[in-house]
C-alpha cells in the first residue's frame, strides 16, 4: 500500500509538471536553480574518522505566471546525493569490520572466576546460566540455550561499551555491522535495517529520499490583501520559532543518523508528501497579519531515524539496545550479570550470572509501524498572525509519536517452564507509534528598553507513551507539556570586535511528564526513567569578522537532570562567493551515561515463581523490585548529551556552491 | 572664487520667518528652487572634471569627505548640469493642501496635522531649535520611492578598497510601500486594513549567492514615531522567520558596510536621533541622467537595462555626474548612548529630500563612512519611470574610511505598482516564499 501512495503522489506530481509544461511556456521564463558539493569529514578521539560524507544538492525552482487556476504557479523541488565513506575508510569502526567477539560480566562470581579465568567474564554464548552450562551437564532450563553456531560470538560489541562498564549492571551483545554483512538485529522490517548502501548512500533508499523536495505551489486572490495559497508535494512544513530542539517544529520526522542533533533541520528533517492550505487574511480586525493554515500530511507515516546499531551517530544509543534486543527475540543473547548465583543453586557464591537466553524469550520481536490508510494519515492546523506587534501562533496536530515506545505483553516463551504465553513485566516488546494529539502555541515579541527578542513556544500532547517498569506491560500513557522560552539579543563586546554586534541567543527548554510515575521498591526506584521535570539550556554566541566572511561561534547545551553538556565552538570561513570551510570542535562535558542508571527490570519477576527474588513479598506476583543498572534505561535519563559523552569530535566541512 | 547664491543668502530672509506659517511661496520654493536659476561656483561648469590637483579651488562646493577622498586621488568628479527634479504634482498638490496644517508635537517623534505632502516646506532657520526635526519629518515623508517601487534586482559588491578586489556579490530585491500617506497610486491617501497604523514597509529578499540565498528582511514602520518598528529576518537555512532586536538595525548587514539604518541615507525612527539644522549650501550633488553615463556591461539584464558602473580607488565610486545643488546640511546624533556612531551628517538635496550624501562619524567623533546615493532622472532611466516624479535612487557607495573597505550598489529602479502588492509585505510571505 505505501507503495502505492509513493507512486500516487510520484505520479501527481509528474501529472501536474505535464500539465504545466503542456500549457505553455513562455521563453523568459527561466528555472531559478542552485546547488552545492559538499565534503564533510569529521574525526572522533579514540574511533578515528566518525564521518566521511560527501554530498551533492541541486535545488531548482521556476515561476509559471498564471496556470491551473492559479496565480504564482510555481514548481519547485530540491535532490541530493549523500555517499558517506565512513563506512569504507572506517571499515573496522563501523563497516564489516566493526566489532569482535565479547565477553560478558558475572560480577562478583567466585564460579565464573574459577571456570573462565581473568577476570570471570564469560565468551558470548558461554554462560553458566546457559550453553557453558549445559556443556557441563548442568540441568539448564530451556530458555536458557541458544544456537552459538547460528548467532556467533563475532561481529559484537557490548551494548554501551563505549560508554561504560557493565557495572555489575545488565548487558547484551549487540551486532554491529551492517545488515547485510551480519542480518542478526536487523529483523525489524524497514526499521533500523541499514545494510551497508542504506548507510554509504543514505539518500537512496525506498522512500526515494533524494527527492529531498519536489512540489508545487500557487494561489487564489481573493481580496488586495487576502489570498488562498496552495501547495502540494514532497516537502518541510515548519512550525515553531525554536533551534536545536524542537518543541511545535514536529510535522516532519527527523533523521538523527545524519549528525545527531547537530545539523540544521533544514538538512534532517525528513521531507513527506503532503498537502497545505493556507488561507491569508493579511492585515484584518486587530491583526496586522493572520493566516490559517492547514496541512494534510498523506504520506506513509515515517518515524524520527535513530541511526542503526553501530553505526557513528546513533542519538541515545537506542538502535543499539533495539538491535541488541531484537537479535535475543531471534536468535537468543548472552546477558551479563542476569541472575544471583545463588539463585541457580550456587549458594556459596556471592556473585551475579550472566545468562543465554533462548529465541522468543525475551527482546524485540517486531515493529508496528502504522499502514498506509486514510485514518492513518497524519494533519493539523496553525492560526498565526501578529497582534500589536507580537507573534503569535496556536497549533493543533494529530500526528504518529515520532519516537518508539516499547510496549510488552507480547506472547513469549517462559524461560524455565517453556510455557508459551503472555507474561507481566517481561521484557518481551514489540515497537509501536501510538497516535497523539498536540495543542500547543507560541509567541515572538521585541522588549524595546533592553533590545531583546523574546520567543516562546508550548505543546501539551495526550497520547504519548514512554516505558514505566511499574505497569504490567513495562510502558503506560502520558501527558506531556513541553515549552521553551528563547532570548536573543545583539551585543557589541568591543574588545572582540568594535565594529560588529555578537548575536547572543539562549534558550531554555523545559519537560514536564503529567503523569509521571517513580515508586521506591525495596532494591531502588522504578517506574518512568524519563525525569519528571528536566531543562536543557542551550547559548549561542556568534560573531562576524571580514564583511562576514569569518564568522567563529560557540555552541553549548546543558541537559540539567542530565548534569550533561556539549560545547561545540567552529570557524566558518567564507573563501569566496562559492567556496566555504567549516572548521569546529565538538566536545562533551559533564556526567556521561555511567552517571546515570535505571530500574533494569532484572528484578521484574516476570515468570513467578522462578525469577522471584528474596526482595519479593510475593514470589507468585511478577513486579519490579527495583535493582538498577545503566543499561539499558540509563540512556533516557542521560538524554542526548550525555548518551553522547564519548563522542568529541574535530569537524571540517568544505563546501562548492553554485 | 566661490560665491554665496541668492539660494543661500535667502536662508537669513528665512530664519526671520521661523516662526511663521509656511506660505504658497514658500511651497514654490521648495518644490521648483531652480526654476528662477541655478546655483554657480566660479570655474565650476558642467564638464568640469575636479582631479587632485584642482580640487582646492572648488573646496566649498563639496563637503569635507568627498573632497578629501578627490584630494587624494580616489576619484575624480565630473560636473554635470544642475537640473530640476521635479516631484509628482499630487505630491506638491498634497504639501499645498496640507499648508498651515501641520506642526510638530511636544516632543522629539511627534507631528499633529499632518495628511500627505511635505510636512514643513518652509526654508529652515538656524533660530528655530527644532528646524533640524521639520527637516527630518520632510526626509520621513518624502517623495523618495514615491507611494512605492522595487529596486528589481540590487547588485551589492563588497570591496577591498585597496587591492579593488569583489570579495563579495550579493543580488536583492527591495520593495517599498506606503501604507499611508499616499498621493498617487490607489488607495489614496491610505490603506484601510491598516490595524497598527503602519506607515511604512520595506521587504528585501536576497537571490544570491547560495549561502544567503532566501534571506529575507522585512521592516514595518509605525506612523507613531515613538513605536518601534518591527522587523523580521527569514534566514533560508532555518526556514524561520526571527523577530530582530533593534540591535541588529545598527549592525552590518549581510557583513556589507551598510546597517539597516543606513538604508536611504537614514532608516530608523526620528525619535532614536537629535536632529540639529546646521545651515544650507550648494554643494556637488549625484545627481544625473542614467541613459546619459557610461554604463556597466559585466552585469547581464534580461531586458537589457544597464546598470551604473563603478570606479575610482577599489573600484568604490559610482561613474557619474555631479551636480551643484542646494542641500540643507542636517546633523542627526543618537539618542542611545550605545549606539555605534556618534553622528551623521546629511546632505539633504533641498529639492527632493533625499540624502544623497551623508558621512557617518564613530564614537570617538572621528569619520567613519562616507555614504553616496546617486540619483536618476525618472525621465532618463527606464520608460516605465518617466513622468513619475520619483527621484530614483539609482547607485550607491557606503566607503569605510578606516578599514579601506567599501560596499557598492547598483540599482535596477522600477516604481511600478505591480510589483509592490501589498501582500508581499507580510510575515506569512516570508514562509511562503523562503520555502
Amino acid at each position: 500500500m505505501k507503495n502505492n501512495v509513493k507512486r500516487l503522489a510520484v505520479a501527481t506530481s509528474t501529472a501536474l509538471l505535464a500539465a504545466v509544461a503542456a500549457q505553455g511556456i513562455s521563453a523568459q521564463e527561466r528555472w531559478d536553480t542552485a546547488g552545492f558539493v559538499e565534503n564533510a569529514t569529521f574525526y572522533r578521539d579514540g574511533f578515528g574518522l566518525s564521518k566521511s560524507r560527501n554530498t551533492a544538492q541541486f535545488e531548482f525552482s521556476k515561476e509559471f505566471g498564471k496556470k491551473m487556476g492559479l496565480s504564482n504557479f510555481r514548481v519547485s523541488g530540491t535532490l541530493r546525493a549523500t555517499y558517506d565513506a565512513v563506512y569504507d575508510l572506517n571499515d573496522d569502526e563501523w563497516g564489516d569490520g566493526a566489532g569482535g567477539p565479547r565477553s560478558f560480566q558475572n560480577f562478583g562470581s567466585t564460579t565464573a572466576q574459577a571456570l573462565f579465568g581473568g577476570n570471570g567474564d564469560s565468551p558470548w554464548g558461554s554462560s553458566i546460566l546457559g550453553n557453558a552450562g549445559a556443556a557441563a551437564g548442568n540441568p539448564i532450563p530451556p530458555g536458557f540455550l541458544f544456537d552459538v553456531a547460528g548467532n556467533p560470538n563475532e561481529g559484537l560489541k557490548v551494548l554501551g561499551e563505549d560508554f561504560h562498564g557493565p557495572n555489575g549492571g545488565v548487558t547484551i551483545g549487540v551486532p554491529v555491522r551492517p545488515c547485510d554483512d551480519d542480518s542478526r538485529g536487523c529483523n525489524l522490517d524497514d526499521y533500523m535495517d541499514f545494510d551497508t548502501n542504506d548507510l554509504r548512500y543514505p539518500d537512496f533508499n525506498d522512500q526515494l529520499d533524494f527527492i529531498r523536495e519536489l512540489y508545487v505551489e500557487g494561489s487564489i486572490p481573493t481580496g488586495t490583501m487576502s489570498e488562498l495559497f496552495l501547495r502540494i508535494g514532497k516537502q518541510q512544513v515548519v512550525w515553531g520559532r525554536t533551534d536545536l530542539f524542537r518543541v511545535l517544529d514536529i510535522i516532519n520526522p527527523v533523521d538523527y543518523q545524519r549528525h545527531n542533533i547537530y545539523d540544521e533541520l533544514e538538512d534532517i528533517r525528513i521531507p513527506q508528501w503532503m498537502a497545505t492550505a493556507e488561507y491569508r487574511f493579511g492585515a484584518i480586525g486587530g491583526f496586522d497579519d493572520l493566516n490559517f493554515q492547514a496541512v494534510w500530511n498523506f504520506d506513509q507515516f515515517r518515524p524520527n531515524n535513530l541511526g542503526q546499531g553501530g553505526g557513528p551517530y546513533n542519538i541515545l544509543d537506542a538502535a543499539s539496545f533495539f538491535r541488541a534486543m531484537n537479535n535475543c527475540w531471534d536468535n537468543g543473547c548472552t546477558v551479563s550479570n542476569f541472575v544471583p548465583a545463588a539463585a541457580i543453586g550456587l549458594t556459596d557464591d556471592p556473585g551475579l550470572l550472566a545468562a543465554d537466553f533462548a529465541p522468543g524469550v525475551i527482546g524485540i520481536r517486531d515493529v508496528d509501524l502504522p499502514d498506509w490508510e486514510l485514518g492513518n494519515t497524519q494533519g493539523g492546523v496553525k492560526l498565526e498572525g501578529v497582534y500589536k506587534s507580537v507573534g503569535f501562533s496556536l497549533n493543533y496536530y494529530h500526528y504518529f509519536q515520532q519516537l518508539p515506545v516499547l510496549r510488552g505483553g507480547i506472547p513469549a516463551t517462559n524461560a524455565f517452564t517453556g510455557e508459551v504465553g503472555v507474561w507481566d513485566h517481561l521484557i518481551a516488546f514489540d515497537v509501536n507509534f501510538p497516535e497523539v494529539d498536540l495543542f500547543g502555541g507560541s509567541l515572538d515579541f521585541y522588549v524595546d528598553p533592553i533590545k531583546s527578542v523574546f520567543r516562546v513556544e508550548a505543546a501539551y500532547t495526550q497520547g504519548e507513551e514512554i516505558q514505566n517498569t511499574l505497569d504490567p506491560q513495562l510502558y503506560s500513557e502520558t501527558d506531556m507539556f513541553r515549552w521553551v522560552l528563547g532570548w536573543d539579543r545583539n551585543t557589541f563586546i568591543p574588545f572582540l570586535n568594535k565594529t560588529r554586534a555578537f548575536l547572543i541567543s539562549a534558550q531554555v527548554f523545559g519537560e514536564h511528564v503529567l503523569d509521571h510515575e517513580l515508586e521506591q521498591r525495596p532494591l531502588g526506584v522504578a517506574g518512568m526513567p524519563n525525569w519528571e521535570d528536566n531543562y536543557i539550556a542551550t547559548l549561542l554566541i556568534k560573531g562576524w569578522y571580514k564583511s562576514d566572511t569569518i564568522s567563529p561561534q560557540v555552541i553549548m547545551a546543558w541537559d540539567y537532570e542530565a548534569g550533561a553538556g556539549t560545547i561545540a565552538p567552529s570557524v566558518d570561513w567564507l573563501i569566496s562567493d562559492n567556496w566555504r570551510l567549516l572548521v569546529g570542535f565538538n566536545i562533551k562535558v559533564g556526567d556521561d551515561m555511567a552517571d546515570q542508571s535505571f530500574d533494569d527490570c532484572r528484578t521484574c519477576n516476570p515468570f513467578p515463581p522462578f525469577t522471584a527474588t528474596p526482595a519479593h513479598a510475593d514470589p507468585f506476583q511478577s513486579g519490579s523490585v527495583g535493582l538498577s543498572g545503566i543499561e539499558p534505561l540509563g540512556r533516557f535519563r542521560a538524554g542526548p548529551l550525555g548518551s553522547a559523552s564519548q563522542e568529541d569530535e574535530f569537524q571540517v566541512t568544505l563546501r562548492y556552491r553554485f | 572664487m566661490f560665491r554665496k547664491t541668492l539660494f543661500a543668502a535667502s536662508l537669513a530672509l528665512a530664519g526671520t520667518a521661523a516662526a511663521q506659517a509656511a506660505t504658497m511661496e514658500d511651497v514654490e520654493r521648495s518644490f521648483y528652487p531652480y526654476k528662477d536659476g541655478v546655483p554657480t561656483v566660479d570655474g565650476l561648469t558642467p564638464g568640469t572634471v575636479l582631479n587632485a590637483g584642482n580640487v582646492d579651488q572648488f573646496k566649498e562646493a563639496l563637503d569635507p569627505a568627498l573632497y578629501q577622498h578627490v584630494k587624494d586621488g580616489w576619484v575624480e568628479i565630473t560636473v554635470g548640469e544642475t537640473t530640476s527634479f521635479d516631484l509628482h504634482p499630487n505630491y506638491v498638490q498634497a504639501t499645498r493642501d496640507s499648508l498651515g496644517k501641520v506642526s510638530l508635537g511636544d516632543s522629539l517623534g511627534q507631528i499633529n496635522g499632518f495628511v500627505a505632502g511635505r510636512p514643513f516646506p518652509e526654508e529652515p532657520s538656524m533660530d528655530d531649535p527644532r528646524a533640524g526635526e521639520k527637516l527630518a519629518w520632510n526626509y520621513r515623508y518624502g517623495y523618495n520611492w514615491g507611494d512605492n517601487a522595487a529596486i528589481y534586482p540590487f547588485y551589492w559588491r563588497y570591496r577591498d578598497m585597496d587591492s579593488g578586489k569583489v570579495e563579495r556579490t550579493i543580488k536583492f530585491n527591495f520593495h517599498f510601500l506606503n501604507y499611508m500617506h499616499r498621493v498617487n497610486q490607489p488607495p489614496v491617501p491610505e490603506f484601510e486594513d491598516n490595524p497598527s497604523e503602519l506607515f511604512r514597509a520595506i521587504y528585501v529578499q536576497v537571490l544570491e549567492p547560495f549561502d544567503v540565498k532566501n534571506t529575507q528582511l522585512l521592516i514595518h514602520r509605525h506612523d507613531d514615531d515613538q513605536v518601534a518598528d518591527n522587523t523580521w529576518l527569514y534566514l533560508g537555512f532555518q526556514r524561520r522567520v526571527r523577530r530582530l532586536a533593534s540591535g541588529q538595525i545598527t549592525d552590518s548587514f549581510l557583513g556589507s558596510d551598510l546597517m539597516i539604518e543606513d538604508f536611504e541615507g537614514y532608516n530608523g525612527r526620528l525619535s532614536d536621533m537629535n536632529w540639529s539644522y546646521k545651515g544650507t549650501e550648494n554643494i556637488l550633488l549625484p545627481f544625473y541622467n542614467h541613459n546619459n553615463m557610461e554604463l556597466a556591461t559585466d552585469l547581464e539584464d534580461r531586458e537589457g537595462y544597464q546598470f551604473v558602473d563603478f570606479g575610482g580607488k577599489g573600484g568604490c565610486f559610482p561613474e557619474i555626474s555631479w551636480q551643484l545643488r542646494k542641500v540643507y546640511v542636517l546633523e542627526s546624533d543618537p539618542v542611545d548612548d550605545n549606539h555605534p556612531i556618534s553622528k551623521r551628517v546629511h546632505y539633504v538635496d533641498a529639492q527632493t529630500f533625499t540624502l544623497p550624501r551623508t558621512l557617518t562619524y564613530d564614537r570617538k567623533g572621528d569619520l567613519w563612512k562616507s555614504w553616496t546615493i546617486g540619483q536618476a532622472h525618472p525621465d532618463h532611466h527606464l520608460p516605465k519611470n518617466k513622468g513619475t516624479g520619483v527621484s530614483i535612487d539609482d547607485a550607491f557607495s557606503m566607503i569605510d574610511v578606516q578599514a579601506s573597505h567599501c560596499t557598492t550598489g547598483q540599482f535596477k529602479g522600477q516604481v511600478d505598482p505591480e510589483l509592490n502588492p501589498v501582500k508581499l509585505f507580510s510575515v506569512q510571505n516570508m514562509r511562503a516564499t523562503g520555502r
